[in-house]
């Protein structure tokens, strides 16, 4: 550390703050930081406080501070941020932020750290990783990352190394609703909030878990447009107060009232006849199946009334095709999420919304749409492939049942780390690299989390705090935030096309590396090199553009760049301005649309509301069908989670801002259920089940369900790293199973606990 | 003429999701223990299941009518000709008259300048660039209307005379600038 007169001074006001407290190795508070370096001019980037990733215009204040704004350029983002966003720079310059690479001197967890050059890092990482491939096979060591721009980064060097075993977060968030959506659609499905006249929702929480330009859009279509939106969710939850209508599902349940509003449409005759006939497969099977389905029935089920489920279908159907069932986003709700996704799009489908404005869409990329414009309004950018990359034989160790398979592409099921190691299911796994991701938090049973990150030989974590899980790392590799690092341009295409792209918006702060660099530079001391032919980012970004300059700078320049007009296959008016503005536009159906060019990537190129694929996958599970399950004993009250608009699940618990804001996470308990157990506000409690026990304090409230608690995610760090966080409330991981569910693979976010004063 | 500036909060939009919050913070360098504005979720009222949260905006009401400017011995505290009350830090003297004063609880002692420090719609910041303030411009739902309502043709203006609102604690006299649009599940039919 440089000594001069400034952080002499400096270091001296800090040390009689905080002279009681040990400063951390690595951290920004140890090596301190001088005056940020950057633009002070805005430059447009892409933020990262959540996996939003919002379009943003940044710039550096008098040398202290950073400005964060939306991109104005960006239309459905509106220039807006939201309060992670607007706090990406008390994360930037966040005392506790480690800037200085770490390898671990106590046992592992245990919280004793030794600053070390990145050369170090690489070498001990690289001689762990090559003598268990040498002895154990490539195949042995799992990466995983949080799923977004450089994730492609790790991922690529996994396979160079000869490893199939790469996963996302997927199976712990929002995996199910993609899933789904292949086996019916072929692939991802969007929707189109901010036109629709009509929402059901699911507990698809946009008011809290803001997604900027679909929050924007369902609030515009309801405080503008009239648009009327009706909740079903256990929790009286932020969207469930702004809805015009609010039913206290059970939970678990959405399932049966999603197949009651099918069984409705169909048996009322309100369906679209004309669509289902034209693009959809395997109907007469799904109503021969939902019609046991009745509104009498799911009220049994999920407490929501016959009448209302009946009635709601009958206003849906009357403002379809511009209404949508909403698909959500965290599908972890139940082990059936597969059937329950499936049952929440067969409420589209049914309606003939796709394609629609108000509806469902799939996002116009610059190939499909030059296509129909039959010129290239879009430059299309090209992917860098890498020559002789290793051919890898050995099976992922998800691969153990078929009914998986639509996971495999799709991030994984990242739980089954936990069995390979603990139970050498499906063979030994021996290390973990792992990048951005906090599975102790996010996954299920920390227990078992521990475990095994106790019996793994090595294990590497890249972030930006020592997260609970990056606590067990060998080796800790401080990655620069997002606002010191560059990134390949991101498709970022709705209606029409759009790229985006993220650009440093100040100098590095400490000795820390964007990931890209990182595993480039590791690839390198792997003896990997050859696999990273690039030398940067600017060389990828190039590439990318095919050496256009001018398409690079202004991509740059504007931060986000959207290409022609937005387009819908079977809304006659965008077609028309779209046909009129592009002369060699492929010709317009009778109709005015280019409804007989909608298709679909399924085995039957349509949408297959029945599924003979998954049929075969999955036996039984062809046709969307009722299952019931079980998920709390019938002494415990159901355990349920959710976002805050405050907090990117477990992420962001220690950026000061944001700390300051919440740093802790009250139950909430219906009043009925505190007074019989003699609880109030305030109260410490213990929350405990067959997985584990946690204490914290009870939030009394009529807004949850007699038969439900619920905390916010995130809280409740049990590594000492994170001291803003640490203790602070529920940690809801410690009292979650470990369940794989059929077919999604996805993790369960739903159990039962018991619950007592103390 | 001379410039109105009033703010609408509009608590049908409001998320209470504090974007207002952190981009104040971040834009006028609030210092961590204070703040200069938070939206409160309150409640939720009713009975299961007919409920509802208030989003209150707890921020100056810019008064037309100040009790702190009133009861400001030095002349620190006083209205700007374009309605914004501000605050003169070399006449003040620190007597606090001003923070007990204020029926809205919302001006406090900035722990680093040590002078009592509130909203003051950006002027010194956004609004001398000509921008809006910080919160309206962040406000992920477009709750905030901000602008001079002399001015016939602002946006402001518009949502004035076009949709019910009201002031807090108007019986005292202060005529607030701050006006919020009542939820429409607030009990109060629009």
């Amino acid at each position: 550390m440089k000594l001069d007169r400034r952080t002499f001074i400096k270091g001296a006001g800090a040390g009689t703050a905080t002279c009681a407290l040990a400063t951390l190795p690595g951290s920004l508070a140890a090596l301190g930081h001088s005056e940020l370096q950057g633009s002070a001019e805005s430059v447009a980037s892409i933020c990262e406080m959540c996996s939003t990733r919002c379009p943003i215009s940044a710039r550096v204040v008098n040398g202290k501070n950073v400005s964060i704004l939306g991109n104005a350029n960006a239309k459905s983002f509106g220039g807006a941020v939201c309060a992670r966003g607007g706090a990406g720079h008390s994360q930037l310059y966040d005392k506790q932020r480690i800037v200085k690479p770490l390898k671990r001197v106590g046992e592992r967890g245990e919280g004793n750290w030794q600053e070390i050059e990145w050369d170090e890092a690489y070498r001990t990482i690289a001689e762990n990783l090559n003598r268990i491939k040498a002895e154990h096979g490539a195949q042995s060591v799992a990466f995983s990352s949080k799923s977004g721009s450089l994730s492609g980064h790790l991922f690529h060097l996994a396979k160079a190394f000869g490893s199939p075993n790469t996963f996302t977060h997927a199976s712990t968030c929002p995996g199910s609703y993609v899933i789904a959506a292949k086996a019916m659609f072929g692939g991802k499905i969007k929707r189109d909030l901010s036109n629709s006249k009509y929402i059901i929702n699911f507990g698809h929480n946009l008011y809290e878990g803001i997604n900027m330009s679909e929050t924007r859009g369902m609030m515009n279509a309801q405080m503008e447009k009239g648009a009327k939106l009706v909740v079903f969710e256990p929790r009286f939850s932020i969207v469930a107060d702004k809805a015009d209508e609010w039913y206290a599902i059970k939970p678990g349940t959405d399932v049966a009232v999603a197949l009651a509003i099918c069984h409705v449409l169909i048996k009322d005759d309100l369906y679209d006849k004309e669509f289902v006939a034209q693009y959809v497969t395997g109907f007469d099977e799904f109503a021969k199946e939902v019609n046991a389905y009745t509104p009498e029935w799911a009220e049994s089920v999920s407490d929501v009334p016959a009448e209302d489920i009946r009635r709601i279908t009958h206003e849906y159907a009357a403002a379809a095709p511009h209404a949508l069932v909403d698909f959500g986003h965290r599908s972890s709700f139940t082990t059936e999420e597969f059937e329950m996704r499936r049952a929440l799009y067969a409420a589209n489908v049914l309606v003939g919304n796709i394609e629609r404005k108000g509806g469902l869409y799939f996002g116009k990329k610059a190939a499909s749409y030059n296509k129909f414009a039959g010129d290239k309004v879009a430059p299309t950018l090209a992917k860098p492939g890498v020559d002789g990359m290793p051919k890898i034989d050995a099976k992922r160790i998800d691969m153990v049942d078929e009914q998986y398979a639509m996971t495999w592409s799709s991030g994984g099921i990242y739980q089954t780390i936990l069995d390979a190691t603990l139970d050498a299911v499906p063979y030994q796994l021996r290390a973990w690299v792992m990048s951005r991701t906090n599975p102790m938090q996010t996954m299920t049973d920390r227990a078992r989390i521990v475990e095994t990150l106790q019996k793994l030989d090595f294990v590497v974590a890249c972030d930006i705090y020592i997260s609970e899980s990056a606590a067990y790392a060998d080796i800790f590799l401080p990655e620069s935030t997002y606002l010191e690092r560059d990134e390949e341009i991101a498709d970022k295409s709705g209606k029409n096309p759009a790229y985006y792209v993220r650009q440093r918006v100040v100098e590095t702060i400490g000795d820390t590396k964007p990931s890209w660099q990182i595993w480039k530079e590791l690839a390198d001391e792997l003896g990997q090199g050859q696999f990273f032919p690039w030398e940067n980012m600017e060389t990828l970004q190039l590439f990318q553009v095919q050496r256009d300059v001018n398409l690079l700078r202004r991509i740059k320049d504007e931060g986000f760049v959207s290409f022609g007009k937005p387009l819908m296959l079977r809304e006659r008016s965008m077609v028309s301005a779209f046909a009129a503005s592009y002369p060699n536009a492929k010709p317009v159906d009778e109709d005015g649309t280019y409804a007989s060019h909608l298709s679909f990537k399924t085995p039957s190129g349509k949408i297959e509301l029945s599924s003979d694929k998954v049929e075969k996958m999955a036996p039984g599970r062809g046709v969307i069908r009722y299952r019931e399950v079980t998920m709390k004993k019938a002494d415990e009250l159901f355990f349920i989670q959710g976002k805050v608009a405050v907090h990117t699940n477990s992420a962001t618990q220690n950026v000061p801002m944001l700390a300051n804001l919440m740093s802790d996470n009250a139950l909430w308990i219906h009043p009925i259920t505190a007074g019989l157990l003699n609880i109030s506000s305030g109260d410490k409690i213990r929350i405990y089940n067959d997985t584990g026990s946690e204490e914290g304090h009870a939030l009394v409230t009529p807004g949850i369900r007699p038969d439900t608690v619920f905390a916010y995610m995130g809280c409740g760090s049990k590594n000492k790293e994170l001291a803003r966080a640490t203790g602070k409330g529920v940690h809801c991981g410690n009292l979650l199973p470990h369940v794989t569910s059929p077919v999604t693979g996805m993790n369960l976010h739903t159990t039962g606990v018991k619950v007592a004063k103390i | 003429m001379t410039k109105r500036y009033v703010l609408v909060h509009d608590e049908n939009k409001c998320i209470g999701c504090q974007a207002c919050n952190v981009a104040c913070r971040s834009e006028n360098n609030v210092p961590e223990s204070v703040t200069r504005i938070q939206v409160r979720i309150e409640g939720p009222y009713g009975n299961f299941p007919h409920l509802h949260f208030k989003y209150n905006r707890v921020s100056c009401e810019q008064c037309e009518n100040a009790p702190c400017v009133k009861v400001c011995p030095t002349g620190a505290a006083y209205v700007n000709a374009d309605g914004i009350v501000s605050i003169n830090e070399k006449k003040c003297v620190g007597c606090l008259y001003c923070v007990a004063a204020c029926p809205y609880k919302v001006r406090f002692i900035n722990p680093e300048t040590r002078v009592p420090d509130k909203c003051d719609f950006c002027k010194e910041t956004r609004l001398a660039r000509g921008e809006e303030p910080a919160c309206v411009s962040v406000c992920p739902t477009q709750a905030l209307t901000f602008g001079d309502a002399n001015d016939l043709n602002s946006e402001v203006r518009k949502v004035l005379d076009t949709k019910p609102h009201y002031q807090q604690k108007v019986n005292l006299g202060t005529e607030p600038r701050v006006y919020r649009i009542p939820s429409r599940k607030g009990g109060i039919k629009a």
